[in-house]
């Protein structure tokens, strides 16, 4: 006995709307695949720490005192398949300013003793934008102001030996008495 | 002992952009009876506190620390099974978008029935009896007919009227009511509330009314606490805080409520936006919008404080106790706050100025 769809009943090519054929060599099935958890597993590690860069910028390098600094911090995924990165905790990644946590001589929270999962899909390139207010955080309820000079702003993943696997960055950016700002700049360019 | 005491709550959550800190620090306590409300801009950690209280918080969300004791027990030391026992029966919580809070595919009888025949042990018939009875009390007409109707054949007030009646279904002490009136109109909104008031009062509940309508706390409220970023920026007795309010948020609230017959061109506004809640600004999170805010602002942050004594409030405080997180009652600002409470009659004739600030 012929099955339906065995028939040609079912093949109605005189319709305008016809969906297209699927192609016999796609794999449907890999679509449920969970493909950042596969990567998790089957990428080596030295090709999971080249994979990501990360990256941290300012608009600009000079600063007046009580101006908001703005910094983005990019990363990015440069290989063709996701990559899953295991933290030391929920927290997936840190900034800092002159190698202080958060701008904070405190400890501002106590993150969960258990490992974060930080997925980059394939390609994927990520961006946050944090500001610093020129402040150090010194106890729960207060804040000391940086003063003028220079300040290294960093970021990186939140994983063993961050710096040696080339997964953090920094930029500098000098905080100069108000009027001074024009000059550092034609100093910096001439 | 109070019902409800939260001592010095923090919740947080794990995102990609950073830690967000929905709630810190927060301290309150709710009695018996009593109508507690929760006022604050979207954003400002109320829904996340109400949740909190029920153990809701989901992942990535996780309370860092703090206290929550339900008639002084220790809610974040109960097992999963105690908890389901006291949500619903003990805790009760009213959602702000009642179409999405019940079952489409369920009757709304049944949705009700449900929770009276797992909390209460009544038989079917028992449970349908009295779930009858509790939507005639809600007000929906023809309870017996409406019983086997479905949520989509309810109109918003009547799902939110069915929504009240399952929260007090078992008689809770506490229910805990998130902007309950946000999705419907006006003229519900007033029969929602007078309903909520008239049954807490009947039933001899607490209400944890959850809200960003000034207006909607004046009608319902006994006491009340502002919320800004997290944080409680004010606590009072209702009537205080709206004739005597002392912080600066506060005041912006109650300045920016329209009202009929103002000739002014533009609504009166808070400039600004709340901050982000992964990187708050150092020092007092309100200082950017705060048009008193001086440089001592931008690096000490104020507990709540008492106004008049300056003295920093205890965790849970009184319940009479009038606080408020500003650096003025720290003798810290150099130009004070300079506002002036204006209260109209029903003429809205202007009266003496009472209250307010240097």
């Amino acid at each position: 006995m012929r099955r339906i769809y065995e028939s040609e009943a079912l093949h109605r090519d005189d319709d305008r709307f016809t969906p297209a054929e699927r192609r016999g060599d796609e794999l449907q099935a890999m679509r449920s695949v969970d493909g950042t958890a596969l990567s998790r597993r089957l990428v080596p590690d030295w090709l999971r720490h080249r994979a990501i860069s990360v990256e941290v910028s300012t608009p600009k390098t000079a600063y007046t005192p009580h101006e908001s600094i703005p910094f983005r911090v990019t990363m990015t995924n440069s290989i063709p398949f996701p990559i899953t990165f295991r933290t030391r905790s929920p927290l997936l990644w840190t900034w800092y300013v002159d190698g202080v946590a958060e701008a904070s001589r405190v400890s501002l929270r106590d993150p969960p003793d258990e490992p974060g999962e930080f997925r980059f899909a394939r390609g994927e390139r990520k961006r946050f934008v944090k500001r610093w207010e020129q402040a150090f955080r010194v106890s729960k309820r207060e804040w000391e102001s940086a003063g003028t000079g220079e300040f290294t702003i960093g970021a990186g993943l939140n994983v063993e030996n961050a710096s040696e696997k080339g997964l953090t960055d920094e930029t500098t950016v000098r905080i100069v008495p108000e009027g001074y700002e024009q000059a550092d700049r034609t100093a910096e360019t001439g | 002992m109070a019902l409800l005491e939260i001592e010095d709550l923090t919740v947080e959550f794990y995102t990609e952009e950073g830690v967000v800190t929905a709630v810190e620090d927060l301290s309150y306590r709710i009695e018996r009876g009593e109508k507690f409300g929760v006022v604050g801009e979207s954003g400002a950690g109320k829904s996340v506190t109400a949740l909190s209280v029920m153990r809701l918080i989901e992942s990535p969300g996780r309370i860092a620390s703090g206290e929550i004791r339900f008639k002084g027990e220790d809610v974040l030391g109960m097992s999963e099974r105690e908890v389901r026992d006291l949500r619903g029966q003990e805790i009760a919580m009213v959602f702000q978008d009642a179409q999405t809070a019940l079952n489409p595919v369920y009757t709304v009888g049944e949705q009700i029935a449900e929770a009276i025949r797992h909390h209460l042990d009544y038989d079917d018939r028992e449970a349908r009896e009295r779930t009858i009875q509790l939507l005639d009390e809600v007000g929906i007409p023809e309870a017996e007919t409406r019983y086997s109707d479905y949520p989509h054949e309810f109109s918003g007030g009547m799902q939110q009227r069915a929504i009240i009646a399952m929260a007090l279904s078992c008689e809770p002490d506490l229910l805990i009511c998130d902007e309950p009136t946000t999705a419907l109109d006006v003229t519900i909104e007033a029969q929602i509330l007078d309903l909520i008031e008239e049954l807490a009062d009947e039933f001899d509940v607490a209400v944890q009314l959850i809200t960003h309508d000034l207006g909607v706390i004046a009608k319902v409220c006994d006491r009340v606490m502002v919320m800004y970023a997290g944080k409680p920026v004010e606590k009072a007795p209702v009537e205080e805080l709206y004739y005597d309010p002392k912080h600066p948020y506060t005041v912006g609230l109650m300045s920016s409520i329209p009202r009929v017959g103002d000739r002014r061109e533009r609504l009166q506004t808070i400039p600004g936006t709340m901050p982000d809640l992964v990187g708050l600004p150092p020092g007092c999170s309100f200082h950017p919008r705060c048009p008193y805010a001086e440089e001592v602002c931008t690096l000490e942050e104020p507990p709540l404080l008492d106004p008049e004594t300056g003295a920093e409030a205890s965790g849970l405080g009184e319940a009479s106790e009038h606080t408020a997180a500003c650096l003025e009652y720290a003798g810290a600002l150099e130009d004070g706050l300079d506002y002036e409470v204006e209260i109209r009659n029903s003429e809205s004739e202007p009266r003496a100025p009472q209250g307010g600030q240097r």
